[in-house]
């Protein structure tokens, strides 16, 4: 085992070295040439449909690079598979997002301040993102606005009062082929989707990851949030396998000329 | 002005909106209000979380010249698709076809650049569905 960690590492390092080499070469005029992953073959073609991969000792392997469905309907609503009338707001809540809808306060949106798009938004946000699995930890690498995740799978549980965060605190245990992620600790700053579906201080995401075969990735996302809802409710998201590009940086605050356009938003 | 600027108004608009990441496109762009502009580059700002691009397109009647910006997907989009940092350069003769910001100002979100030089058309990282 110690080996094939080991193993892992030097070529998870060969990967960055190589990264920084290309990049370092000022003739290099394409995109960075990623080596073909090792996808299942079927008749010469990458067959995505192919069984899910596990590790040697029978645990589904989540690894790779994973992508949100184009266009990415979940980050416009989350709710989108739905009835509106289904999503068991508050008073409050609704009243809010009644007020969102027109687009009048879209500069007020995290994302759109280049901070944090908040869970699971920004599982769902149009970049790619890269599970790294451990067994004692998984780490999610966003390549949205270089942010990660880290799922721990030690079996602690969660300290009684988290610090608020913009991605929360998670924890995760396998149940048969599924990664159940709690995650809780979050600011209640961030929306839940551009429609404006808020989030508080007490929202509990519960997140069911399953590989359905290699090149498909499906989460169960369930909203528990008893200040903005008023009972948990569950969708069902599908992620493709990106098996050829790699992460790239992306760093928000850049450039983000956007938000003097936005209804809303601030000019500070 | 008139000749330069072509505002289509549709009732339906087929083209999927563009995607962008880290803000809501229908809150900033008008998507029944396409533009197509041609014009010189004058500045590129190849940097995230989208590139923007300026042109000076001159209004064929009175010839006055006015600079419009072009908002289009972010630089790893645009790199998946083809894009490098030198695709669209200063001085550079181009034709975008675009979306009409909704503040009125003079700034689009490009769904495609044509290189006047050699006719190659380019999709701006968005209107395709990719990434940001």
């Amino acid at each position: 085992m110690k080996t094939r960690l080991n193993l892992r590492v030097l070529r998870t390092l060969g990967c960055f070295v190589t990264i920084l080499t290309l990049s370092c070469v000022s003739a290099w005029a394409q995109f960075v040439k990623v080596p073909p992953a090792a996808v299942p073959q079927s008749n010469g073609k990458p067959n995505l449909a192919a069984p899910a991969p596990k590790l040697p000792n029978g645990t589904p392997d989540l690894s790779g690079i994973w992508e949100p469905p184009t266009p990415p309907k979940y980050l416009r609503n989350l709710a989108a598979d739905m009835k509106p009338e289904d999503v068991p707001y508050q008073p409050w809540a609704k009243a809010l997002v009644d007020a969102r809808a027109d687009g009048s306060h879209a500069g007020e949106e995290s994302d759109a301040n280049c901070l944090p798009q908040g869970v699971p938004k920004i599982g769902a946000a149009p970049a790619p993102w890269k599970i790294v699995q451990t067994p004692g930890v998984i780490v999610i690498l966003h390549e949205a606005f270089n942010l990660w995740r880290q799922v721990f799978l030690d079996g602690r549980q969660f300290a009684e009062d988290l610090n608020p965060s913009w991605l929360g605190y998670s924890i995760g245990k396998w149940d048969g082929d599924t990664l159940v992620v709690d995650s809780r600790g979050f600011n209640g700053k961030t929306w839940l989707d551009q429609a404006g579906k808020p989030s508080t201080e007490a929202l509990h995401v519960t997140e069911r990851y399953r590989r359905k075969n290699f090149g498909t990735l499906e989460i169960q996302i369930t909203i528990d949030d008893p200040k903005a809802y008023t009972k948990p409710w569950t969708v069902t998201e599908e992620f493709r396998l990106a098996p050829n590009i790699e992460l790239l940086e992306f760093i928000c605050n850049e450039n983000n000329r956007d938000l003097i356009h936005l209804p809303g938003g601030s000019t500070k | 002005m008139r000749h330069a600027l072509r505002i289509v108004r549709f009732g339906v608009f087929l083209i999927a909106l563009p995607v962008l990441g880290h803000h809501s496109f229908s809150a900033q762009y008008d998507s029944t209000k396409v533009v197509t502009l041609t014009g010189k580059v004058t500045k590129v700002e190849w940097t995230n979380p989208h590139i923007y691009f300026f042109i000076d397109v001159t209004d064929a009647k009175t010839g006055k010249v006015t600079n419009w910006g072009l908002e289009m997907g972010g630089p790893n989009a645009l790199m998946r698709l083809g894009w490098t940092r030198n695709s669209i350069k200063a001085d550079d003769l181009i034709t975008v076809e675009g979306t009409l910001a909704r503040d009125g100002s003079n700034l689009a979100n490009a769904r495609s650049v044509i290189m006047t030089s050699t006719g190659k058309k380019m999709f701006a990282g968005s209107s395709e569905g990719t990434n940001p």
